[in-house]
């Protein structure tokens, strides 16, 4: 009997122990050297330097273009994420009842999906191109020409036009989860609630938003989430944090801060001040997630 | 009568302007990328001048010259053993975990959530955030600059998120089926093996798009792992390519074209399951 208990406890072990070893090595040890590399002076990948206490936290603190990076990161991920939800969802909500080309709509909006960030990036470096890129030719052809703006050279609006990119890429991804959600909703609540006389805005106050509560949570919190780290590729390949440092996002400054500075120290307090950020919404994500689980 | 066909009229605008928005958001998804196929069998001057339609006399000299050029070929082969690799450690290592996660009772695993939260610590901290100390393990380990130090990272990576969704598929499986094979002689993992996980096929199949769509498009990490030219997989090449200031246009877009395409036919033919794995994540049951 005490042989079987040791046999079923060398099974577990041996279930788990690779993937925590992998999460160990590469998730919670970074995690931990971030934090302890950036307590040092440094320019070296393998440690060493002097120790200087918490002075990267404040060189960071002070660095004007960080807090511009961090700024920016947050409009990022605010406006994705209000974007792709309003349009997930409100497309989503228009095209919920069968019609003709739907089929092909869905699989034809998720095309952009299948994409790389850095395709996706180039091929809208040139849609916005001024020499021959097809939006300013469409704006001057439909009359908008007074609009044409520089997107990706000026300043004030370079960010928005990299967000809008990735708003493209994704909004068909939400729609196809809300339609998913949509259809669990049972046709019932709304047939009761025509006969009591509801109009369709308050069925969807009272019935939609209630019953796809989870599923809009979620949509919310992973564009959320994904909008702090997956800039990087997009500013990378359109502008690189420029012009003057307008779409500078917290990961291009960090990898600038160790490539070109040379200051390994100072990346990763950044490194950690941004998982200190990014980990609050993880964290929430996860909640929702596993509650999911425990109401199976 | 009037309010009647008062109201079909309603409805029919309604639905003509279904239709409107409908083709709107087809062409703006679509239009961008036969533009980006389009402008690939370009010559100069009609990448130039005649910017919207189809090339007249199409080049295909372009996507021969891409090819070589931008050296594709071989990260073609790069993307391809990395996204093997990394499918071939991920599937098996994350079933392993969720299934124990999911089937074992807690009489048998002490400390079952303790060991559940830490596998899912992946989903707290993003994807990429880590890149700089991962970077330093992965030097300090002396993998720096090779293929598996990034099938390391990206089983890693992944293994949070796939667990979750694996535990999920084993917890849905009947209790009486394991009591079944293991009355007639099967060990914990030999049910595990030969009666469960083939059960769990849908879910693996979800966890190797999602997965795999991923890795293949991956750009950050690699950028920051990979430093010989020999070892870049496309996006990284790809992202060399376009800053080589020299490149001729239509062959950009003919390496975007050459890049994009095979994932996209892929897609199409299998696009239910595409849109099933990608989105599993995020709708349940």
């Amino acid at each position: 009997m005490k042989s079987r208990k040791l046999r079923d406890r060398i099974f577990i072990i041996t279930m788990v122990a690779p993937a925590l070893i992998l999460l160990l090595a590469f998730v919670v040890i970074p995690l931990f050297i971030g934090a302890f590399t950036s307590l040092f002076q440094t320019t070296s990948m393998t440690g060493g330097g002097t120790f200087i206490g918490l002075k990267n936290y404040v060189f960071a603190l002070q660095d004007e273009v960080f807090w511009k990076s961090i700024k920016n990161t947050l409009y990022y991920a605010v406006f994705i994420t209000i974007a792709k939800n309003a349009l997930g969802l409100g497309l989503a909500l228009l095209l919920a009842k069968k019609m003709r080309g739907l089929t092909l709509f869905r699989v034809a909006v998720f095309i952009p999906v299948t994409f790389s960030f850095i395709v996706t990036g180039v091929l809208w470096s040139w849609i916005y191109s001024p020499v021959f890129g097809i939006l300013n030719e469409f704006m001057n052809t439909v009359g908008l020409g007074g609009f044409i703006q520089e997107w990706l050279s000026d300043p004030a609006v370079a960010m928005t036009s990299i967000c809008v990119v990735d708003v493209w890429k994704w909004t068909g991804f939400h729609m196809v989860i809300y339609m998913a959600g949509l259809q669990k909703i049972s046709p019932d609540l709304y047939e009761s609630a025509a006969i009591d006389g509801a109009g369709a805005w308050q069925k969807f106050k009272s019935i939609t938003v209630p019953q796809m509560n989870a599923t809009i949570v979620l949509n919310v919190l992973i564009a959320f989430t994904g909008g702090f780290v997956q800039n990087y590729d997009l500013v990378k390949v359109m502008t690189d944090g420029g012009p003057f440092n307008s779409t500078e996002v917290a990961l291009t400054y960090i990898v600038r801060n160790l490539l070109k500075f040379m200051n390994v120290g100072k990346a990763n307090a950044m490194t950690i001040i941004l998982v200190l950020i990014v980990s609050v919404f993880g964290f929430m994500q996860l909640k929702i997630m596993t509650k999911e689980d425990d109401d199976e | 009568m009037n309010r009647l066909s008062e109201g079909k009229t309603k409805k029919r605008l309604f639905l003509c302007f279904k239709y409107l928005v409908l083709i709107l958001m087809l062409i703006i998804t679509v239009y961008p990328v036969l533009w980006m196929i389009f402008g690939a069998f370009k010559d100069d001057y009609e990448f130039y001048n005649n910017i919207w339609g189809m090339a007249s006399e199409p080049r295909i000299e372009n996507f021969i010259n891409a090819w070589n050029r931008a050296d594709l070929g071989q990260k073609y082969l790069n993307s391809i053993i990395i996204t093997v690799l990394f499918l071939i450690l991920l599937l098996p290592i994350a079933s392993c975990a969720a299934y124990v996660i999911a089937r074992m009772p807690k009489s048998k695993f002490r400390c079952k959530e303790i060991i559940y939260l830490l596998l899912l610590v992946g989903i707290v901290i993003p994807r990429g955030v880590l890149a700089i100390p991962i970077y330093q393990v992965i030097v300090a380990l002396g993998l720096a600059n090779t293929r598996i130090s990034l099938v390391l990272v990206y089983v890693a990576q992944f293994l949070s998120f796939s667990i979750f969704l694996m535990r999920g598929y084993y917890a849905s499986l009947p209790k009486g089926l394991e009591d079944a094979a293991r009355i007639d002689g099967c060990g914990w993992f030999k049910s595990f093996w030969y009666v469960m996980t083939p059960l769990t096929k849908p879910g693996l199949l979800t966890v190797a798009i999602f997965g795999g769509l991923n890795v293949w498009n991956e750009y950050f990490l690699s950028s920051i792992l990979i430093r010989s030219q020999e070892l870049q997989t496309i996006p990284l090449g790809l992202a060399i390519f376009v800053d080589d200031h020299n490149v001729y246009y239509p062959e950009l877009f003919a390496a975007l074209t050459i890049a994009t395409v095979p994932v996209v036919i892929l897609y199409i033919i299998a696009q239910k399951k595409f849109i099933q794995g990608l989105t599993a994540g995020a709708v349940k049951g």
